[in-house]
């Protein structure tokens, strides 16, 4: 039973942080010693998630703290940073028991780590974990032998079955909070018996994988299955939320009446939860593909492929975990960047990674190419658009590099894990941890911001305008016959209503600013408008060229926003948007930080307002250079109309 | 292989190698190299430590008698 009784006099809590390496298997060990009941929980004063559990053994609450993997008891990046300060943390505020996870595989280095440890003068029971790929690899321990030499109370626990987890609880629960004296000190040969020469599974899977032909091209398959999952399976998923924000959408249509009230449950507030709720698939998906990748110990080994060509870009390999993230959503990605250990590689990831072309520009660039252009030239544009932000983000860091982020001691140093075979457990809660943290962040954001834009879009109201539309609208004919006609009414008065709004004449204020780039007044809104959220883009620039309500969607790019982008004429007559026009606009959507939610993670992860503040200006500025530069050049050459 | 003779400076980086198991005396092993040779992938109490070469470069190491 795990059931937890807080206020059960006759239980003491004992909180127990569980330290080890990164790798050597500590999520694995909450996981056996706990049960499901995990919970993610910030470190007091920093963004940085641990995860916690309680599990009932006896008397004794056992709450579990598991912390970023250390490598010694000198931090190298914030997360180990985190770890030392909770290990140094005084009893109350930190642990009464340290449960120090030692990988069974590599042993002398782990017995280092301990001897650190007790250092600390804290009460220690000792996991070993991995004892079955140590004898695989080739180095079999002997647990008791161990045991002795250590001098602390050790408990073999299987990480993938959870053999030992029940008797490591137990030690949890009953052992003595006196100190572990720190003397004892096994020599290297304590335990180990030595290597068997055969090669291992690893070796044998490393020949292929780490292969310096092989390698690479089974790293871009990775990849590339990464993107077809993240884009193909979350689709039906996306789908669904969307038909549920439909059908709450036309619920409140139906039972609230018309007017502000009524507008602003459907296109402020279920529009702005959806807007969050919609990508809620893809990060889940993405995570567990990450989480897999990582698990079964392959993100090491690209880390180890890519290290070389990213480090010619300021960059170090252990970028491309948040990079490669960032192609779904940059937040994931942003923070993920925690596992560079060189704070100035950090931050050069964090401020580009936002320019890798995420999910929610995909619908704005399927409608302008769809509009636009020939399906055979469509799909080169598309992957031209994806190349554009690769190409800025790294020429962005290579300057930030020699510039502001200059020097830096990065360091690699970076241990390549035995393959093993993830857990499903781990991954399901890696998603669901990430889903978590995405919904309550940046769902916040993105609705206040989707409120805002619907506030402004919306007042002021004028009677005139409902007066005139009423008008026409008693004009035409009565029952089913005239629906047509009342429909087309309807969403010409919305268009009237937002051609007068605030927002409308912040448009026509802001548009001698993107006049250079072609952009009409209604282009200008629809990017003024996605400024909180890219995503916003699609619906208001419907609402603007008179369609009323228009779904984004990635596969179903609504034909009469596309014929209305063609023909809505500009002031002197011809078609205010042609393919020249549509190009820099989404040359602006690629490079441009649309983003609130984003924004609000890179303040959160740099713990201050310089890096979002800086992000958002550089972004804006590139985006608005490179679209007035392709505007004009393109008239130059004689693409458009002069 | 060869055998870890010492690791040179007192920074960051050589705080990092003697936490990764560079000591003196302990055996490693060179298992190979990523594309274009660099980083590199070694081998020493029994796991795989990849290295850049500039890292690698500060640890000295006596080759093991009759090793490839």
């Amino acid at each position: 039973m795990n059931a937890i009784v807080a206020d059960d006099k006759s239980v003491s809590t004992r909180t127990v942080a569980l330290v080890g390496r990164a790798n050597s298997g500590k999520t694995s060990v909450l996981m056996h010693v706990t049960g499901s009941r995990q919970r993610p929980v910030n470190f007091p004063g920093t963004s940085v998630e641990r995860v916690e559990s309680e599990v009932r053994c006896g008397d004794v609450l056992l709450r579990v703290v598991d912390l970023p993997g250390i490598a010694s008891l000198e931090a190298a990046s914030r997360d180990e940073e985190v770890a030392l300060s909770f290990l140094r943390s005084t009893a109350d505020a930190g642990a009464d028991l340290l449960c120090v996870v030692l990988d069974a595989a590599k042993l002398p280095i782990e017995l280092r780590l301990l001897q650190q440890i007790r250092g600390l003068g804290r009460p220690i029971v000792v996991a070993l974990t991995k004892v079955d790929v140590a004898e695989r690899e080739g180095f079999p321990v002997d647990v008791d032998r161990l045991r002795r030499a250590v001098g602390l109370p050790l408990v073999a626990v299987n990480g993938f079955d959870g053999t030992g987890a029940e008797d490591l609880r137990t030690e949890l629960a009953s052992t003595s909070l006196r100190a572990a004296s720190s003397e004892a000190v096994p020599t290297m040969a304590d335990g180990v018996r030595g290597r068997t020469s055969r090669r291992s599974r690893t070796d044998r899977l490393d020949a292929v994988l780490l292969h310096p032909i092989v390698g690479p091209v089974v790293l871009a398959a990775v990849l590339l299955s990464m993107f077809q999952l993240v884009f193909t399976v979350a689709e039906p998923f996306m789908a669904w939320i969307e038909d549920a924000q439909g059908l709450v959408g036309s619920w409140v249509v139906a039972s609230v009446p018309d007017g502000a009230v009524q507008s602003f449950l459907v296109d402020g507030l279920v529009n702005g939860v959806g807007a969050s709720l919609v990508f809620v698939p893809q990060i889940a998906l993405l995570i567990a593909f990450v989480t897999v990748v990582e698990a079964s110990g392959y993100m090491a080994r690209a880390v180890f492929l890519l290290d070389r060509l990213l480090r010619r870009f300021g960059l170090s390999g252990k970028s491309f975990v948040p990079l490669t993230s960032s192609f779904a959503c940059a937040i994931p990605g942003i923070v993920a960047s925690r596992i560079l250990s060189d704070e100035r590689d950090r931050l050069a990831t964090i401020v580009v990674s936002p320019l890798m072309s995420c999910s929610a520009r995909l619908p704005v660039y399927v409608v302008l190419l769809a509009a636009f252009f020939p399906p055979a030239q469509a799909g080169l544009l598309l992957f031209l658009l994806y190349l554009l932000g690769i190409v800025a983000a790294v020429v962005v860091a290579l300057v930030l590099r020699r510039t502001v982020l200059r020097g830096g001691g990065s360091m690699l140093a970076m241990e390549l894990p035995v393959y093993q075979r993830p857990r499903l457990r781990v991954v399901a809660f890696a998603a669901w941890f990430a889903v978590r943290g995405f919904l309550r962040t940046a769902g916040s954001v993105i609705l206040v911001a989707t409120v805002v834009v619907w506030a402004l879009g919306y007042f002021p109201r004028s009677a005139d305008v409902h007066e005139r539309f009423e008008r026409e609208r008693a004009a035409t004919p009565a029952g089913a016959e005239g629906d047509e006609a009342r429909r087309v009414i309807d969403a010409r008065e919305s268009a009237a209503h937002l051609e007068g709004s605030w927002l409308a004449t912040l448009g026509r204020t802001a548009q001698p600013l993107f006049a250079p780039a072609g952009f009409d007044w209604r282009m200008t809104v629809g990017v003024l408008a996605a400024f909180p959220a890219r995503e916003l883009v699609v619906p208001t620039l419907g609402t603007l060229y008179s369609l009323g309500d228009v779904e984004a969607s990635t596969d179903d790019p609504d034909p009469r926003l596309g014929e209305a982008l063609r023909t809505t004429p500009g002031p002197d007559g011809r078609p205010a948007v042609n393919g020249l026009v549509a190009l820099a606009v989404m040359a602006f959507f690629a490079l441009c930080s649309q983003c609130a939610a984003t924004l609000a993670a890179i303040r959160r992860e740099t713990h201050s307002w310089r890096w979002p503040i800086f992000t958002f200006s550089y972004m804006t500025a590139l985006a608005w250079s490179v679209a007035v530069a392709i505007y004009q050049i393109g008239r130059l050459l004689g693409f458009a109309p002069a | 292989m060869g055998t870890v003779a010492a690791v040179a400076g007192d920074d960051a980086l050589a705080r990092r190698l003697i936490a990764a198991g560079i000591w003196p005396g302990v055996v490693v092993e060179l298992l190979g190299a990523a594309p274009f040779g660099d980083p590199l992938l070694f081998r020493l109490h029994g796991y795989r430590l990849a290295l850049r070469r500039a890292e690698a470069e500060r640890v000295s190491i006596v080759p093991v008698e009759g090793a490839p």
